[in-house]
């Protein structure tokens, strides 16, 4: 029987609260792509992806027009470059992100991620020559992302990596100044970086993974803000809904968000002939009014973000969020719960812009969110080394927490705080957050070598 | 059990004309296979079907049911059929779509709409609609095997017929519905 009451909560979800399927992610192997010298290699490489990723795209939209959800990014995840490269110099990494964005342009993806290493415990002349070429290989593509991992809870953190970091962010953001450093923008450093995230910038293929995997994205911040606006407004009197009520709803909304990703996901999946991966429920804002985490924090009782209570009220959100989707879906994997990309979400970047969410805040509620200090666009003329402390403190978060953490901050050339910086689309535009104490943590960052692995990881 | 029926019964509503009805299948010794009924305006309209030996006719389930004591008769309309009806399908077909059109009360959206359907060769499945604050929805399942035309053809006319008529108009996937209100997967 027709229930005409929840079809109608499921058709405004798609149609007013812009519920969408934010990615889907082909993940793919590379490792069979090293060939004799760089130019085989690149041969490889272009091929296979335009072998497994020729239809993808209009399969994708083949089933966002059956299901009439959007699906608004297609993106391919390859095995961290690192890996295959493996012997290869500076200048031919560069080649090998040349090639990939071009078999990106090929299949019409809009980026694709894995220009990549994992270097957590130790570096090998490769991964040197590698870190050397992120900011020529960024600078010289359009689609290419770039991540690199750089810590773990079993490993502890390579602190000589966290020292490169610094410098790698501050020069890419110089090679991309006629674009504010958008550069740095598709550049994130990891702590306990998952193989199956199928979000930018930090998606790879891990080596753990099967040949080709499709992994999706859900997300919908607008979808959870409008339920429990709703919700509010049905309850008008004092004292007759309290926070486990509201968890419930977001908890239940999650659910149906999730479910919207996995049929759309398994319908691809099916079509292509690729096996179906993960969902990942992220609540993963964009610049577009309504769609946006920072709303979340507002509507759930503080009347700034960055508020005390703020990171209370995100701990509960990301939580709600992962209940939700773990039960919607046959398989949940990637990071799973709530994104506070501070460019990408309008109503974050305004609170960093009128002073209410400051870097240190920023922080603690990274300690219970899903990912980490994501697009904060900061003073150009930061430091390197402040730039790797800030990293160093949220790889500890990770490391300490056994979590995903990630750092991507967007030094802007020639811009101070308060300053305004936009590069346009899903990443968005912000003012710059001012960092105090710049310059204060060389010492630290120059000892180098390895932070120990924390004693909880010692558990074999 | 060879004879098969088809019965529709209205009355108005109240306890027991369920009990009543299929009491009276049952003393005739007649099958229940399947019963549908809904109650609008405070009336109540079932439709049932059931097996019989094939002596039992129309007439004396008529009889049967006119000797019920009611304070308002019921309406009864037999058909007989030469085979029992099809089993409904397990699941509805790949092609089946939720079509919900909502916008303020007016004569004939339930007409155009059904015929929008109808010269599209669109089979009406189910279909619900309330009237709310004088907001008229609809929410019809729609089956589009034997459609005309293409989906996206479709979709582009039901654009133009709600801008024409003023209603707002959307058609998604049956299995949209289905993994978000249920609790397993298609």
């Amino acid at each position: 029987m027709l229930r005409s009451d929840q079809i109608l909560a499921t058709v405004e979800m798609i149609q007013k609260e812009n519920l969408d399927v934010r990615t889907v992610t082909l993940g793919l192997n590379l490792l069979d792509c090293r060939g004799g010298n760089i130019d085989q290699t690149c041969d490889k490489i272009r091929n296979k992806i335009l072998t497994y990723a020729g239809n993808f795209v209009a399969t994708c939209e083949a089933m966002s027009s059956k299901y009439g959800i959007p699906v608004v990014n297609k993106r391919i995840a390859v095995t961290p470059i690192a890996f295959v490269g493996a012997g290869f110099n500076q200048d031919d990494f560069v080649r090998l992100a040349i090639t990939l964005d071009e078999a990106a342009t090929a299949v019409g993806v809009d980026i694709l991620g894995g220009f990549s290493a994992q270097v957590e415990k130790g570096m090998t002349a490769t991964d040197r020559e590698f870190i050397a070429s992120i900011p020529a290989a960024l600078a010289a593509t359009s689609k290419v992302c770039a991540s690199i991992n750089i810590a773990t809870t079993q490993k502890g953190i390579n602190m000589d990596a966290v020292a490169m970091m610094g410098k790698t962010i501050k020069d890419l953001a110089e090679m991309t100044a006629d674009q504010g450093g958008f550069g740095a923008a598709k550049f994130v450093v990891f702590c306990n970086q998952p193989g199956d995230n199928p979000f930018m910038a930090g998606a790879i293929h891990g080596l753990e993974e099967a040949e080709a995997v499709l992994n999706v994205g859900v997300s919908g911040p607008g979808v959870i803000a409008r339920s429990l606006e709703r919700l509010i407004h049905n309850h008008p009197a004092p004292g007759t809904l309290q926070l486990d009520e509201l968890a419930e709803e977001i908890k239940q909304t999650t659910f149906r968000v999730t479910r919207c990703g996995e049929l759309i996901g398994r319908a691809v999946s099916l079509s292509l002939g690729i096996e179906f991966g993960v969902v990942d429920l992220s609540l993963a804002p964009t610049p577009t009014v309504g769609d946006s985490v920072g709303e979340i924090f507002k509507i759930l009782g503080v009347d700034a973000i960055g508020a005390p209570g703020s990171t209370a009220i995100l701990a509960m959100l990301n939580d709600a969020v992962k209940k939700g989707g773990i039960f919607a879906s046959k398989t949940v994997g990637g990071l799973s719960g709530a994104f506070i990309p501070v460019m990408e979400d309008a109503m974050l970047a305004e609170a960093v812009g009128n002073g209410s969410l400051c870097l240190e805040k920023l922080e603690a509620m990274t300690c219970v969110c899903s990912v980490g200090l994501d697009m904060v666009a900061i003073p150009g003329s930061v430091d390197a080394d402040t730039i790797s402390a800030i990293i160093a403190d949220e790889m500890a978060i990770g490391v300490v927490n056994c979590k995903t953490t990630a750092v991507r901050l967007i030094p802007v050339p020639g811009k101070e705080a308060g300053d305004y910086v936009s590069f346009g689309g899903l990443f968005g535009a912000s003012p710059i957050m001012p960092i105090r104490n710049v310059g204060m943590s060389s010492r630290f960052i120059a000892w180098g070598g390895r932070m120990p692995a924390p004693v909880h990881s010692f558990k074999n | 059990m060879n004879k098969h029926m088809i019965i529709s019964v209205m009355s108005k509503d109240r306890p027991g004309i369920i009990a009543n009805i299929t009491g009276a299948i049952y003393h005739l010794g007649g099958d229940l296979a399947d019963l549908n009924q809904t109650v609008l305006c405070g009336y109540l309209t079932m439709i049932l079907s059931a097996s019989f030996d094939s002596e039992v006719t129309k007439e004396d389930l008529v009889a049967a049911i006119s000797h019920i004591k009611t304070d308002c008769k019921f309406e009864v309309s037999i058909k007989e059929l030469a085979v029992a009806g099809d089993d409904p399908a397990e699941r509805p077909p790949e092609e089946t779509y939720i079509l919900t059109v909502q916008g303020p009360n007016k004569a004939g959206i339930v007409y155009g709409i059904s015929q929008f359907c109808f010269e599209h060769n669109i089979n009406i499945l189910d279909l619900a609609t309330t009237l709310k604050n004088n907001q008229y929805t609809m929410a019809l399942q729609l089956d589009l095997r034997k459609c005309s035309i293409e989906l996206e053809s479709l979709q582009k006319e039901l654009v133009i017929y709600a801008r024409q008529s003023d209603l707002t108009i959307m058609i998604q996937h049956n299995d949209i519905f289905r993994v978000t209100h249920e609790i397993s997967m298609p």
